[in-house]
């Protein structure tokens, strides 16, 4: 494992009964970098999500962050020690309102250095209108911000947006873009599920392809677009 | 000289009205039904911190009522007064939820209600034979009086229940706005959420837990110096989960006057069916089923749709800047 890596994945598998969702997986995340993952429907994207944010425990196999062994700790500890998520379909706090939704991140979330101001949170992700509904009356474009608003306001080092801009209209992919670049020059790391392929294409510095819980290609948007076993994997 | 908010006010004056009633004379009945309703009311607002606030529908309360009265009983008959039992009784009860609570918080929704729901019948069927101190003290029986009550008068236990039933209700308010009931609401709205924002799930919902059966015991250890004899039947019977349950339902769950509008109807019913026998529970379960389906969020939560609140308290703001005028 090199120095500067924030999340290493060693060997991981996962299965579900017979049903393997992840397979022998190892990669590395290196401190500031935005990884994509990539795959078709099921290719076990998600369930990487959950292994990596303590929702479920591999198998097998390690995972490190900034160097510790934190494989099979449970979601809350990750989220003290730097790790948020957002989810792919929004899990809001329904009765809170958005302010209280990502207060009780900014409660809970450990005692790392402080973050970002809500309002600026709220600014970023352009929720300052909705800030004081609850969050069952907002529209699901809105609880899609809430979801990155929540993950940044507990201050992580690394944050998983589970497809963020699935949904989108093509006229919000720039927003979408410039947050992630902001989030980007703040000096978190990324990892980033996205179907959209603008979206992949244009925030990312690398990308990695899963296919069936396998890793099936890794590199630059430009090669991994090229590669045949990832034409294969998409277009059979 | 600062003058306090007549939001403050209001429940003071109510509870120190309350606390004069045993001086002024008024009829004796009337004291033993606010003594069951105070009771009730602990139960109940204990019941909604953890069903209405915490998404744990915890269906032993029995157990923590009967673990408490048996502790408080028992200690009598070996030398400990029953002022020390009712508090030994309730730090029972909360010993008791501190050793359920590793397997319990294991299941999720209705499988936390059914594995909190046989615990009261285990407890129910060990307390029917085991018998610590003392021979049975009317033939046979696992029953025990609470001795050494005598002295203290329907006063001394209309103020105790009282101060049980206000000091559940200040626990709970100041729950809610603390950091814990933000983090309660979080668990019950969505607990992949909770844990990814940080929020360690086990321990809040033991403190919660704890808390409502340390209450719940003193309440229902208190009931026993009342009605001084418990038997396995009594202590455990699965009214004691009804009445907080139906009381919480009614009043509206997750609303902080549900519990006090639910108590205060079910103690009434409760009185007025006594003489019914079974057909008391059967009209309380009809009025429980057509509440359900008339008012989903009970008689609190239809107050406060109708804005049944805002003429009350548009006089109190009146009332208050004209206090602050002069």
């Amino acid at each position: 494992m090199s120095e500067t890596a924030v999340l290493s994945i060693d060997r991981v598998s996962k299965h579900f009964g017979g049903i393997v969702a992840v397979k022998d997986m190892t990669f590395e995340v290196q401190a500031g970098e935005v990884l994509g993952l990539m795959g078709p429907n099921g290719a076990g994207k998600t369930t990487l999500l959950n292994i990596i944010a303590g929702t479920y425990s591999p198998s097998s196999g390690r995972v490190h962050f900034c160097g510790r062994d934190i494989t099979g700790l449970p979601a809350h500890k990750l989220c003290h020690l730097g790790i948020a998520r957002t989810y792919q379909i929004p899990q809001p706090f329904t009765s809170l309102s958005a302010r209280q939704n990502i207060l009780v991140a900014t409660e809970y979330g450990g005692k790392k250095a402080a973050g970002m101001e809500h309002d600026k949170i709220f600014d970023l992700v352009n929720l300052s209108e909705q800030k004081d509904m609850p969050a069952r009356d907002l529209a699901t474009v809105s609880l899609k911000r809430l979801e990155l608003a929540r993950a940044l306001a507990s201050n992580p080092t690394l944050i998983l947006l589970d497809e963020i801009a699935a949904g989108s209209t093509d006229a919000e992919l720039p927003r979408i873009l410039g947050i992630i670049e902001e989030i980007h020059k703040m000096g978190k790391t990324v990892v980033l599920v996205e179907h959209v392929m603008k979206v992949m294409v244009e925030a990312v510095d690398r990308i990695i392809v899963i296919d069936k819980g396998e890793k099936i290609a890794e590199g630059t948007p430009g090669e991994v677009m090229k590669d045949e076993k990832v034409i294969a994997a998409y277009f059979g | 000289m600062k003058i306090p908010r007549l939001t403050t006010l209001v429940p003071v004056v109510i509870l120190v009205l309350l606390a004069l009633f045993p001086l002024i004379g008024i009829p004796l009945n009337w004291l033993n039904y606010l003594f069951s309703f105070f009771i009730y009311l602990a139960l109940a607002t204990m019941w909604n911190l953890l069903a209405g606030y915490t998404g744990l529908i915890m269906l032993c309360p029995h157990a923590f009522v009967g673990l408490a009265g048996y502790t408080m009983a028992i200690g009598t008959w070996v030398g400990v007064p029953f002022q020390a039992g009712l508090i030994a009784g309730a730090a029972v009860a909360a010993l008791f939820a501190l050793l359920i609570s590793y397997p319990v918080f294991r299941m999720k929704g209705i499988y936390f209600a059914i594995g909190t729901l046989v615990l009261p019948e285990a407890l129910k069927a060990w307390f029917s034979f085991w018998r610590p101190v003392g021979t049975a003290y009317q033939g046979g029986g696992a029953g025990y009086a609470v001795a050494g009550v005598a002295g203290f008068t329907l006063g001394d236990k209309y103020w105790l229940a009282l101060a049980i039933a206000a000091v559940s209700i200040f626990v709970v308010h100041i729950i809610l706005r603390a950091r814990l009931g933000l983090g309660l609401t979080a668990i019950r709205d969505n607990e992949n959420t909770a844990a990814s924002s940080g929020v360690n799930i086990f321990r809040l919902k033991l403190s919660s837990f704890l808390i409502a059966a340390f209450i719940m015991g003193i309440a229902g250890a208190a009931y026993y110096i009342h009605n001084p004899r418990i038997q396995p039947t009594s202590g455990f019977n699965i009214s004691w989960l009804l009445l907080p349950l139906m009381a919480t339902v009614i009043g509206g769950e997750g609303i902080e006057e549900g519990p006090i509008i639910g108590a205060a109807i079910v103690t009434f019913l409760r009185f007025l069916l006594a003489d019914y026998g079974a057909w008391s529970l059967f009209i309380q379960g009809i009025i429980l089923v057509v509440v359900v389906v008339v008012m989903p969020q009970g008689i609190a939560g239809l107050l406060r749709q109708v804005g049944a609140y805002r003429l009350p308290l548009r006089l109190f703001k009146a009332a208050e800047a004209k206090i602050h005028k002069t």
